[in-house]
């Protein structure tokens, strides 16, 4: 166990190497930096406008990096494309959901699945019996990932007819199926009430634990994050703020005036 | 011959340049192509020719008819086909139907009760020509280029300092902020449409002069619309500059290369321009929010 | 009689055949094209100029034809694609595309420019354009229910999700464009084998619009109903005798009535199935017994 942590130590499954954004005037994320371990369960939490989701948007390619770097299982993944980076093996979720609303449960899965598909445009043209065999696997497959959330009652409605809850765990199938090695979750507990918040980081720790995930979640539900993560990243306006253990960030000075204002420390004082 | 070739230049520019802010107008504040603007510009020259000729108006007078007219017309067709997808919320993509569907309702209409004949414009202007310096240029050039500039200039004037241009150059930005600081969004896409149509009635009739009114006319529109995507959609300055750069080349290309290479480089020119700037030269960089 | 509707239908399906193409691009990638006549001359003056000059046989010029649309739509698309235009300025850089090709066409000796081909062989019969048609739409369903006709699925839908699905943006609209361009050019090599005459004129953006118009008011995402739409568009007026200018100002309405009140067309996101039919009829028979 300990030479595994070590030797999994000397090369992280994500590294961020003083990753800065800025929009115009605006520096949405400066010199971020940390990295993962392989297997690791991290939180990323902070404020609204704290800058979390813009890491995300950092790490999978949607926006350019101002300056610095990322790295993913030893490659330079900075200025590529997100088709790319998806396809190296990182995959995220959504906090504003986007699903293929107008689309079937299903489909949206196997949108996912095709990722890893090879056979040819040609043979598609023509529906060669090895695209029909294809084809049934990869819808198979997808019932199966659908199974994982437990969503596969659903498989064949309309992925915007179902609830809130049901299209964020439709999402996090949706990533599965691209057979990721790294899983970025943005607030998946968004909008829901203590026990289904609580239910759904069961789900997430199974799910990490069945697909042998890294896995690095944006929450706010603090329970959620406290439950889950071996490890927490803070960020405020930008920066970073504190970093360490569930306890830790708990007692971290920093992190609680963030979250509850300059009156805290008043109120500990007196 | 280089002067002269550029202030020929200029004066179809002008023209140019008044169409694309028309465009450019709509697409700042309702965000989707109006197609349906080459029609009304088409329009605009027949209500002038019908004032000038058949009932026998001064230029003047037609011209403002011209322009009572088509921004009547512009403003009807926000009414009747662009309102209610508004409401709707549609995506944009309806609204560039709509205005597709209206622009090909308006000209075949035409084609089919006024017929495909040519029309031209009595010769007031054509056959006068001002000369100085050895080169001479046509009168209604010369009113083509002063005309532009006055009109656009006046609709900045009014966008950077009444209230109301105030308002709709914040709609631009942000239709539902504006609208919840209590701006009659209705009534200010109303006179939105309404300055467009009033700046497709000048055009219209600028472009009649110059050459012909028939049904088809609006294709011309196209080169508009190419100015407006040069520009940068969306950008008032950029559609100016779009159509004037845009007027003066393909000037250059007719004059020193042929006139039938004129609309492929046109065609050429924004492909290029697209490729190295994707939004236009002045266009807003719209990174999609995620 | 029977020549009379046989001659309805061949034309109904040559259209068909370029708007299962266009409903690929437009209704499945959510890409407009304004210039899709252009494909369908390409194809037209390829097939014809092959057969007619060079005595090629017909089924390799329609070949030909299907080859040299799809490879001036990989040449076109390239570039405007590569940049990931918005939808307007693509649309735009098509329209341009659309004018270019017809000057080039008007100015170019081997097309004999304005006059067109005259005496190009009668080669397409009815059963040769159903079992062209036939082809094209079953290769068009096997394209959409396939990973590909997925992905772009998934473009339209929401481009930022489909990427972060690792779908390749730009070679998933490209794809489609090629195929799309490739089928117009079948229409148009069927078209010219049938009318014995082409000239450049007739592939005009009138022409675009009637494709356009059976894919919106067939509903996009869809196949089935872009190909009814189709069939309707270009019989019912022919039988009833309407003449083509009403058409067209009947088009143009309809289209923003669609858009108005029915915007997902005839059978938008949906196909005519065999559960779809089953579905329908018993809807119908629990409405009788209502």
């Amino acid at each position: 166990m300990n030479s595994l942590t070590v030797a999994a130590k000397t090369k992280p499954m994500l590294e961020l190497k003083a990753v800065s954004k800025r929009f115009g005037g605006i520096t949405a994320c400066k010199d971020i930096s940390f990295d993962l371990q392989q297997g690791q369960l991290m939180g990323l939490i902070g404020p609204n406008g704290a800058g979390k989701t813009t890491a995300f948007n950092l790490i999978t390619g949607v926006y350019k990096l101002t300056s610095g770097a990322v790295i993913f299982n030893d490659q330079l993944i900075t200025g590529r494309r997100p088709d790319q980076i998806v396809r190296m093996g990182v995959a995220r979720t959504f906090q504003n959901i986007r699903l293929f609303k107008r689309l079937s449960v299903v489909d949206n899965v196997c949108i996912a699945l095709d990722c890893h598909e090879t056979y040819f445009l040609g043979s598609a043209f023509l529906r060669l019996a090895g695209v029909r065999r294809r084809e049934k696997a990869i819808r198979e497959q997808a019932l199966e990932y659908l199974n994982a959330v437990g969503l596969e009652s659903k498989a064949y409605a309309r992925a915007d007819s179902m609830p809130y809850g049901l299209q964020r765990k439709l999402e996090i199938a949706r990533a599965l199926a691209l057979k990721p090695r790294l899983l970025l979750l943005d607030e998946p507990a968004a909008g829901m009430n203590p026990d289904e918040s609580l239910e759904l980081a069961e789900l997430i720790r199974t799910l990490h634990r069945r697909f042998q995930l890294t896995t690095l979640l944006i929450e706010h539900h603090m329970d959620v994050v406290m439950a889950l993560c071996e490890k927490i990243y803070v960020m405020n306006f930008g920066l970073r703020l504190a970093e360490g253990t569930a306890d830790e960030i708990q007692s971290d000075p920093e992190v609680l005036k963030a979250y509850l204002g300059e009156g805290y420390k008043r109120a500990q004082h007196s | 011959m280089f002067i002269q070739t550029l202030l020929t230049g200029l004066a179809i520019g002008g023209i140019y340049a008044l169409m694309a802010v028309g465009y450019s107008l709509v697409f700042s504040i309702l965000n989707f192509s109006n197609f349906a603007y080459g029609s009304i510009i088409m329009l605009g020259a027949y209500i002038g020719y019908y004032a000038m000729v058949k009932l026998g108006m001064p230029v003047g007078v037609s011209i403002i008819v011209s322009i009572l007219g088509s921004a009547t017309l512009c403003y009807l067709n926000e009414r009747l086909a662009y309102s209610p997808l508004r409401k709707r919320r549609a995506s944009s993509l309806f609204f560039m139907i709509s205005a597709m569907g209206t622009s090909i309702f308006l000209e075949n209409l035409v084609y089919a009760t006024i017929g495909a004949r040519f029309y031209s414009f009595p010769e007031l202007f054509k056959t006068h020509n001002l000369a100085f310096g050895g080169i001479s240029i046509g009168l209604l050039d010369v009113f083509a280029i002063a005309f532009s500039f006055c009109a656009i200039m006046s609709l900045n004037l009014f966008l950077q300092r009444s209230r109301t241009g105030i308002a709709i150059r914040a709609a631009s930005y942000d239709i539902d902020v504006c609208m919840l600081n209590g701006v009659n969004i209705t009534a200010l896409i109303g006179l939105v449409f309404g300055f467009a149509g009033a700046l497709a009635g000048i055009s219209g009739m600028f472009l009649g002069m110059k050459y012909i009114v028939y049904p088809t006319m609006g294709w011309i529109t196209a080169k508009a619309y190419i100015a407006a995507v040069i520009g940068g959609l969306g950008s008032l300055p950029g559609a100016v500059v779009g159509g004037v750069l845009l007027g003066v080349l393909e000037t250059f290309v007719s004059a020193y290369v042929s006139s039938v290479v004129r609309d492929v480089f046109s065609f050429s020119l924004l492909v290029l321009l697209l490729m190295v700037m994707p939004t236009g030269l002045f266009g807003r960089f719209l990174e999609e929010k995620v | 009689m029977s020549q009379y509707f046989s001659g309805i239908l061949s034309l109904g399906l040559i259209y068909v055949i370029a708007t299962v193409g266009l409903a690929i691009f437009t209704g499945f990638t959510g890409l407009f094209s304004l210039g899709h006549a252009a494909f369908f001359a390409i194809g037209a003056y390829t097939a014809a100029i092959l057969t007619y000059f060079y005595g090629v046989n017909f089924y390799l010029a329609l070949l030909a034809a299907a080859a040299a649309s799809g490879l001036v739509g990989l040449l076109i698309g390239y570039p405007t694609l590569k940049a990931k235009l918005r939808t307007d300025y693509f649309a735009i850089a098509t329209l341009g595309f659309g004018e270019a090709t017809r000057v080039l066409l008007e100015n170019l000796p081997i097309t004999q420019g304005a006059r067109g081909l005259p005496g190009i062989a009668n080669y397409t019969s009815l059963p040769v354009i159903l079992a062209v048609a036939a082809v094209v739409i079953w290769i068009a369903w096997n394209f959409t229910h396939s990973r590909h006709g997925r992905a772009a699925i998934a473009i339209r839908e929401d481009f930022v999700a489909a990427e972060m699905m690792g779908v390749n943006i730009f070679l998933g609209r490209l794809r489609s464009l090629i195929f799309s361009a490739a089928c117009g050019g079948i229409a148009g090599g069927l078209f010219a084998h049938y009318f014995c005459f082409i000239q450049p004129s007739m592939f005009t953006s009138y022409m675009s619009t009637q494709f356009t118009a059976a894919v919106v008011a067939g509903g996009m995402g869809s196949i089935s109903g872009p190909v009814m739409a189709a069939l309707i568009f270009i019989s019912v007026p022919e039988i009833l005798r309407i003449a083509n200018i009403w058409r067209l100002v009947a088009y143009g309405l309809l289209l923003v009535l669609i858009m108005i009140f029915r915007p997902q067309g005839l059978m938008g996101y949906r196909e005519i199935s065999f559960a779809f039919v089953k579905n329908f009829l018993g809807r119908l028979g629990k409405g009788g017994k209502a």
